[in-house]
């Protein structure tokens, strides 16, 4: 069985002990700053599924590559377990997203892998161990997700759904405790979403995991399956839905 | 005048500009090789074995096919020229250092570019292109160990091997050519020995390396260095392509200066 302090512990020895997991801090969304009292800040706790909603001028859609540290804000800091994740040099910033998951617009999915290779492609690249183990690992994950039956299958011999059911599952093989979604739902059913958000709210050890879903819109029969529900306007963010 | 001026200055600019990117792309593959995990070693170990598959196993017919075609070409003629001037015995410097030194590599690396290199070029450009390298580095794996480093190992070994294999096939078919003019196999086995060196073997071997490596690297460098959109794929394969025959020839000439 795969321990995550074994192979994550240079990952999780960065960070502040104690810190919040994700930090909006006078964050400029908009691709022209101006009015600095338009500036996004908000600080995600602990254990919760938070989706923050907003239209597709309002910089939303780019939250996800900020917290991962792929670009960086034109304005402000996002601290990431108290980390400037900007600020990291290259090799450590590649350590730090080894404790964070996450899936991007669409699926990220390498399209000349198997769905099974894709999900172990975390596990044998950023951990130091054997490959029985990341095997054991993905067979967990590929039972989890119910994608067992193609799981040899390529990215584009699948439907939208089960392409995301193995992003999804590629993003908790590390069993991170801060997961970031991008338009997560978009295109699926809600049994299907519904089953995504029960297999990420928790880790392996059974502690509720920080989940960030960053959308344009959200299904009715999505909503109540949030925590919290953060609304950007303006380059603000509203508590709640209008 | 001044137009020209700018021209030729802002070309050199940008070659100078290809050459420093190739360099620090080159270092970062080589600091690359000490960070594989374990687990990582059996995945680069699987994607180095298919890529010796792809660019050497499948590409044996052809050279085998170039080698002795070639070899039996200039020999047969070269045989029928010296042999009117009663120079017979110089046949064996014409095979040693044209074919199997020169011509050999050449025409092997030439074979692997417009191969493989064409292929990881544009896989490359590919992987940019759909945000693939984007997905590795945000599952914090580097792209440089997991597409370009086995990419390159591979074309070393790829390389290598099919230079030894056109030497032997070359050597065969020199017979063939040979003995159009009547040589007896003992005659040629004793002119080509006595030109053929332990140094042209080490020859081989060297510039297989470096031949394999530039394929790999310059094909590699191009492809990742696509940020527009799929219509760039292309260019960059041609960019790749034609600067790593390019860079093959300096080479051979580096080689041919460095070792007289």
């Amino acid at each position: 069985m795969i321990e995550r302090e074994s192979f994550l512990v240079q990952a999780y020895e960065m960070g502040v002990e104690g810190a919040a997991p994700l930090v909006f801090k006078d964050v400029d969304l908009r691709e022209r700053p101006d009015h600095p009292g338009h500036r996004l800040d908000l600080v995600v706790e602990v254990g919760a599924v938070t989706a923050v909603l907003g239209d597709e001028d309002s910089g939303v859609g780019d939250m996800g590559r900020f917290v991962l540290g792929l670009d960086r804000p034109p304005w402000g800091k996002v601290l990431v377990y108290g980390t400037e994740i900007a600020d990291l040099p290259w090799r450590k910033l590649l350590i730090f997203r080894r404790r964070l998951g996450y899936v991007p617009v669409g699926d990220g999915l390498l399209q000349n892998l198997t769905l099974a290779a894709n999900i172990g492609l975390p596990l044998q690249y950023a951990s130091d161990h054997r490959q029985k183990a990341v095997d054991e690992r993905v067979d967990e994950l590929l039972t989890m997700f119910h994608l067992a039956d193609v799981a040899t299958l390529r990215p584009a011999a699948v439907n939208e759904e089960i392409r995301r059911r193995s992003a999804v599952a590629r993003a908790i093989a590390l069993d991170p405790d801060l997961l970031v979604l991008e338009a997560p739902f978009d295109g699926l059913t809600h049994r299907a979403a519904h089953e995504i958000i029960e297999h990420v709210r928790h880790t392996r050890f059974g502690t509720p995991r920080t989940v960030v879903i960053t959308a344009q819109d959200l299904g009715p029969h999505v909503i109540p399956l949030m925590n919290r529900l953060v609304h950007v306007e303006d380059g603000l963010a509203m508590e709640g839905l209008e | 005048m001044t137009a020209v001026v700018a021209a030729i200055g802002h070309t050199g600019a940008r070659q100078l500009s290809v050459i420093g990117g190739l360099a620090r792309f080159t270092l970062r593959v080589l600091r690359t090789a000490g960070r594989l995990t374990r687990a990582g070693r059996v995945v680069t170990l699987r994607v180095l074995v298919n890529q010796i598959r792809f660019t050497a196993l499948q590409a044996v017919g052809l050279v085998t096919l170039l080698a002795a075609l070639l070899s039996f070409l200039v020999i047969a003629q070269s045989a029928a020229q010296l042999g009117r001037v009663g120079a017979l015995d110089q046949m064996g410097t014409i095979m040693v250092v044209a074919v199997i030194r020169e011509l050999g590599p050449l025409l092997t690396a030439l074979i692997v570019v417009s191969r493989s290199g064409t292929a990881i070029a544009a896989e490359m450009a590919t992987n940019k292109v759909m945000g693939e390298i984007t997905a590795l580095e945000a599952m914090g794996i580097d792209p440089y160990i997991y597409l370009v480093f086995p990419r390159v190992l591979g074309a070393i070994v790829s390389v290598a091997c099919l230079m030894v294999l056109f030497d032997v096939v070359a050597l065969i078919s020199g017979f063939l050519g040979a003995s159009t003019t009547g040589m007896s196999y003992e005659g040629y086995r004793q002119i080509v020995l006595s030109t053929l060196s332990a140094k042209d073997v080490w020859i081989t071997v060297a510039k297989g390396i470096t031949f394999g490596a530039a394929v790999a690297l310059f094909c590699s460098y191009h492809g990742l260095a696509v940020t527009a959109g799929p219509t760039e794929i292309p260019q960059a394969v041609t960019r790749g392509v034609v600067g790593t025959i390019v860079a093959i020839f300096i080479m051979s000439a580096l080689f041919v200066i460095v070792l007289a």
